[in-house]
């Protein structure tokens, strides 16, 4: 952190927290390569604020090492498989909606729970000692992923949560302070923080683009060939 | 690969469809009400638009604690008002016999009445609604299968999706329910599209999910393309009065055909899918540029359009309209011979000969070799061939030689530009462009020509030639 811009500088004196400031920062930036992967590339996920919100929980999961990662892929999986399975077994109690979720969310906890427990027992503290923000934050996850599964059923609600998986490992890549890109990021927006608001330009030029999106152009591969 | 970038220009995307189509031209109003099952209902039928018949609906607990189920037909359907893709529809077929409060399903289970009342709370839950509010459920009559239908369809009712924008229909296509879909039409389901030729009704390429391209119904050989559509120019005209009166300018309109009452109109949707792209292998975009603007009056004159723009080609239509197929001046034949010989030639079409005739190699490869061996041994010096004489010498050849030569089917005398010939003519059977046709062939040494078949007049008539093809 050699290169601090006054902007920030001003913030530090204030008294706020450098994560703080980071993470802040870097909401936007996160919320825009989701804008990216999914308007230009056709990744669809859960909408906008879960890939988002799983982003960040993810960076901060692994804020000091690399291979921290693989905790928060672990939770993600785990929070999914029950959240699913469970859905199979409340389905026979033919429960209220609310209520059913809430159980869902209950074993998903406790599951977690277990999990770090077990993870703290064969000697993985690193596992054991995750912060409980952003395991929460993975957790809430449940609720998307039970509507999906109601609405478009099981196939789309898991490619969406492997979509949202792609994209929060991609934005955790760029944005990481434990990657070499997202060192880059960190370093470059706490130098030139105004140049974040460049993001406003390239979501105005993205929302009004109506090109078709790559996955698109596998999708109507044969129909293009065909009209050619 | 810039032959792609520009035929994908064709091709209308997700963001295309939002920005450009949806947002200026279905307005919110609009939206919510083609979101709204029970008063687009409403609506249509008072803009004329038969819709299937509505036998109650319950908007509270309280009215389905008392619901009087007595008063329903055997068989009906419950349907969330605000359900998205077909999810949370159940099928009644019948009552079980013996039973009051016991029905069959569509896919033969049963269901009690305790089922489906706990089935309907969780519709007013809202647990099948856009989002997740509460919402309303609604018992409707059940559409029967229609007989043009019924090899095709798995369990549910096929329905007719078409684009209408501007008050056009712009594209069709038939969705099939199948097995992978279990019974509903969706074609995010695993159901089929088949695309539809909007000038004549009828199916062309299909499509199995959302791009899986297929031509027989799965584990069949029935043929998908080829379907004519029953009530096509009637389903075109119910679109355009739909779009007309729930304000959507850009709409899915979702038209089935009901075994009684002929078309039924299912349903608004405001936000079209792109796969009948892949169903009828052509592009949306494209289509929506050319209908931008038009003044159209009447939805008589709007399908007119329609049908013009967007038909097949001009070949089709001329078929459409005459019944003969278009034909070039060469075409690729299979000739049937003695014995069910098969073979395949490039025949000559020439309208300026009446009769077809076939080289003696070609005779003799189909089994007529001792035709032509029979006939050469004749002594035809004897006789004075003038079109005055023709039937004469006919006449005597085949009351000589009839018997001695097997196959001789008849004589022909022939008057060319080259000389007069006399020539043995035998039955053969020929398929062009999948027209069978059964004729008399003249046999001629047709060695110095380039093609050893050349089809006459007297085999055209159920095609027309078309001299640049």
């Amino acid at each position: 952190m050699d290169n601090i811009s006054p902007l920030i500088q001003f913030f530090l004196d204030q008294g706020l927290n450098l994560d703080t400031i980071i993470l802040l920062l870097l909401f936007p930036v996160v919320a825009t390569i989701v804008v990216i992967l999914r308007q230009i590339v056709g990744i669809k996920a859960f909408g906008i604020y879960t890939p988002s919100i799983i982003t960040l929980a993810f960076v901060f999961i692994a804020k000091d090492n690399f291979w921290d990662i693989k905790y928060a892929i672990a939770i993600y999986a785990i929070v999914l498989f029950v959240g699913m399975a469970m859905r199979y077994v409340l389905k026979k109690l033919r429960l209220l909606y609310l209520p059913r979720v809430a159980i869902n969310l209950t074993v998903v906890s406790f599951s977690v729970l277990l999990t770090l427990a077990l993870a703290g027992y064969f000697g993985r503290t690193g596992f054991a000692s995750t912060a409980i923000f952003p395991i929460l934050v993975i957790i809430m996850l449940v609720e998307k992923f039970v509507t999906v599964q109601i609405e478009k059923g099981n196939r789309t609600a898991i490619i969406l949560a492997i979509e949202t998986l792609i994209i929060a490992l991609i934005g955790y890549t760029v944005l990481s302070p434990t990657t070499f890109v997202g060192e880059y990021t960190i370093s470059f927006t706490l130098a030139h923080p105004v140049a974040l608001l460049l993001i406003i330009p390239i979501n105005i030029f993205i929302g009004k683009w109506t090109g078709l999106r790559l996955n698109e152009y596998f999708r109507f591969h044969d129909v293009i060939n065909k009209i050619k | 690969m810039f032959e792609s970038i520009r035929a994908s220009k064709n091709i209308l995307g997700m963001n295309a469809r939002n920005l450009t189509y949806i947002r200026p031209n279905n307005l919110k109003r609009a939206k919510r009400l083609a979101d709204d099952k029970i008063r687009s209902k409403r609506l249509l039928k008072k803009a004329g638009v038969p819709v299937p018949r509505l036998i109650a609906q319950i908007s509270s607990r309280r009215t389905l604690e008392n619901f009087d189920w007595s008063i329903l037909p055997p068989s009906f359907v419950i349907k969330p008002n605000k359900g998205l893709g077909g999810d949370g529809i159940i099928v009644i077929y019948g009552r079980k016999r013996g039973t009051d409060d016991v029905w069959i399903k569509s896919n033969g289970k049963t269901v009690t009445m305790e089922e489906l009342k706990t089935h309907i709370g969780h519709i007013l839950d809202g647990e099948y609604s856009l989002s997740s509010t509460p919402d309303i459920a609604f018992f409707e009559e059940r559409l029967k299968l229609s007989k043009e239908f019924r090899p095709y369809a798995y369990r549910g009712i096929p329905d007719i999706r078409i684009i209408i924008y501007n008050k056009v229909p712009v594209m069709a296509m038939l969705r099939l329910p199948t097995k992978e879909s279990g019974g509903k039409a969706n074609l995010q389901q695993g159901g089929i599209g088949v695309g539809i030729d909007m000038a004549r009704g009828t199916t062309t390429t299909a499509v199995q999910g959302k791009s899986k391209i297929i031509e027989y119904v799965p584990d069949t050989r029935l043929l998908l393309s080829g379907i004519k559509i029953p009530y096509w120019d009637e389903m075109l005209t119910l679109a355009i009065k739909a779009q007309d009166a729930s304000g959507l300018g850009f709409l899915g309109a979702d038209i089935a055909i009901d075994r009684d009452n002929g078309p039924v109109f299912l349903e608004l949707n405001a936000r079209p899918g792109l796969s009948i792209q892949v169903a009828n292998m052509a592009g949306l975009k494209r289509r929506l540029e050319r209908v931008e603007g038009l003044k159209i009056k009447s939805a008589i004159r709007g399908a007119a359009v329609g049908k013009s723009l967007f038909g097949g080609e001009i070949e089709d239509e001329v078929e459409g309209m005459s019944g003969k197929r278009v034909i070039g001046s060469v075409e690729e034949i299979k000739i049937i011979g003695k014995n069910d010989v098969k073979i395949k030639t490039t025949a000559k079409i020439d309208t300026g000969a009446y009769s077809t005739s076939i080289d003696k190699e070609l005779a003799y490869a189909l089994g007529f070799g001792h035709v032509t061996e029979g006939f050469e041994k004749i002594d035809l010096s004897q006789y004075d061939i003038t079109p005055k004489n023709e039937s004469q010498i006919k006449k005597d050849i085949i009351a000589k030689y009839k018997k001695s030569i097997p196959d001789l089917d008849d004589v022909a005398v022939v008057f060319a530009s080259s000389g007069a010939s006399v020539r043995p003519v035998v039955k053969i059977k020929f398929i062009m462009d999948n027209r069978t046709i059964i004729t008399k062939v003249n046999i001629v040494d047709r060695s110095d020509m380039k093609y050893d078949i050349i089809i006459g007049k007297r085999n055209l008539s159920r095609f027309l030639v078309d001299v640049s093809k």
